[in-house]
């Protein structure tokens, strides 16, 4: 696995050693190593131990295979070991006919309105936002001692 | 040792998008229409802008920002036809980052354009999360690929302003559903615009160039 700054690592699939494919999350779990470090040196100096990430349904990143990445991202850096917490948030779909949200089936990007065939309004369901990064202060760049 | 905890709520993407800001206004004070296109490899997009470049370079000064994993061939093909294009080669990465765009406009010399593009690296699914400062995003499929496409990659779709079905010629060979394909288009992205074209009858192919002039037009005046 390469590092940050090479755009995408290649992951071999389970139970395939030779298949390779370019993955889109790792890409974005760069992306998102980049800002969480940002943060710790805006607030201080220090260790990422826990970050908090939101996910919308319809953002296009699989969590899973962004967790995949997130740990090859922090692999061999001082950050090793830090948690990427992912919240999960749904579009809200309101149908403007019927004037309710509505739940469309797992996975499904139609924007119809089951009852009543009208497009529905989508709010959120794209978030792909830092929330939260905590990390171990130090000072003088050394670690504290307790 | 003390944990501190900060609370930052910022976009993941957020280097990439505020670059994909700074490509926007940069294209606003140039008047440059600038598409992304996004499709699979192979779906016929280098040749609808060669097909856009025979009908519309005598009249408009266009542009071309190519992204490939490897080879130059893509811009080489459209600089034969004597439009200025940047070729991007990501080596291995899937789809195009705004801070390429603006690395290709530094390294040529393509501004000033009237219509630039942008053609994404093959690929239905990564460069769909990407701005690159486009007004729009244009997602082709072709008739070869199935007319199951859009509902099994289903972003694109719905956040391409307008989809494009190409090699229509082949329709009558291929078992691929117009009907139902538009009408699962038109379900994913309500507003979006339908054109079927055919680079080799030309089918399709003055609407598309309409569509562009059009947009430029509306641009100029906003």
């Amino acid at each position: 696995m390469r590092g940050p700054g090479h755009g995408h690592g290649r992951i071999a699939a389970q139970g395939d050693p030779g298949y390779t494919k370019p993955m889109h999350e790792m890409g974005i779990a760069i992306e998102i190593y980049r800002t969480c470090r940002e943060a710790v040196q805006e607030h201080g100096e220090g260790r990422l131990r826990h970050v908090k990430i939101a996910v919308g349904e319809l953002s296009a990143v699989e969590p899973d295979l962004l967790s995949f990445g997130w740990e090859a991202v922090i692999a061999d850096t001082d950050d090793e070991g830090a948690e990427l917490e992912v919240e999960f948030r749904r579009a809200d779909q309101r149908c403007p006919n019927c004037g309710e949200s509505k739940d469309r089936s797992e996975g499904s990007w139609f924007r119809i309105c089951p009852d009543c065939g009208a497009p529905l309004e989508v709010r959120g369901g794209d978030e792909l936002d830092v929330l939260e990064v905590s990390f171990e202060a130090v000072e003088n760049g050394a670690p504290e001692e307790q | 040792m003390e944990t501190k905890t900060v609370t930052i709520r910022r976009k993941a993407l957020a280097a990439s998008e505020e670059q994909a800001v700074k490509l926007r206004e940069r294209f606003a004070e140039s008047g440059t229409l600038v598409l992304n296109l996004i499709s699979s490899p192979g779906s016929g997009k280098t040749t609808l802008l060669e097909s856009t470049v025979g009908r519309l370079a005598d009249d408009y000064r266009l542009a071309v920002v190519e992204g490939d994993v490897a080879t130059e061939r893509d811009a080489d093909r459209i600089r034969a036809m004597g439009v200025p294009a940047h070729q991007v080669l990501t080596s291995g990465a899937c789809h195009l980052d705004a801070r390429q765009i603006e690395t290709a406009l530094e390294t040529t010399e393509l501004l000033p354009a009237e219509i630039l593009v942008i053609e994404n690296v093959g690929n239905l699914i990564c460069p769909t999360t990407y701005d690159l400062g486009e007004d729009f995003k244009v997602a082709l499929l072709s008739v070869t690929e199935g007319d199951d496409k859009p509902i099994k990659y289903p972003a694109i779709f719905s956040r391409a302003d307008v989809t494009v079905i190409t090699k229509s010629d082949l329709l009558p060979y291929v078992p691929f559903d117009l009907e139902t394909v538009k009408a699962h288009i038109a379900t994913l992205n309500p507003s979006g615009v339908i054109l079927v074209v055919s680079s080799i009858s030309g089918e399709g192919i003055d609407d598309w160039c309409d569509l562009l002039v059009r947009r430029l037009e509306a641009k100029r005046r906003s």
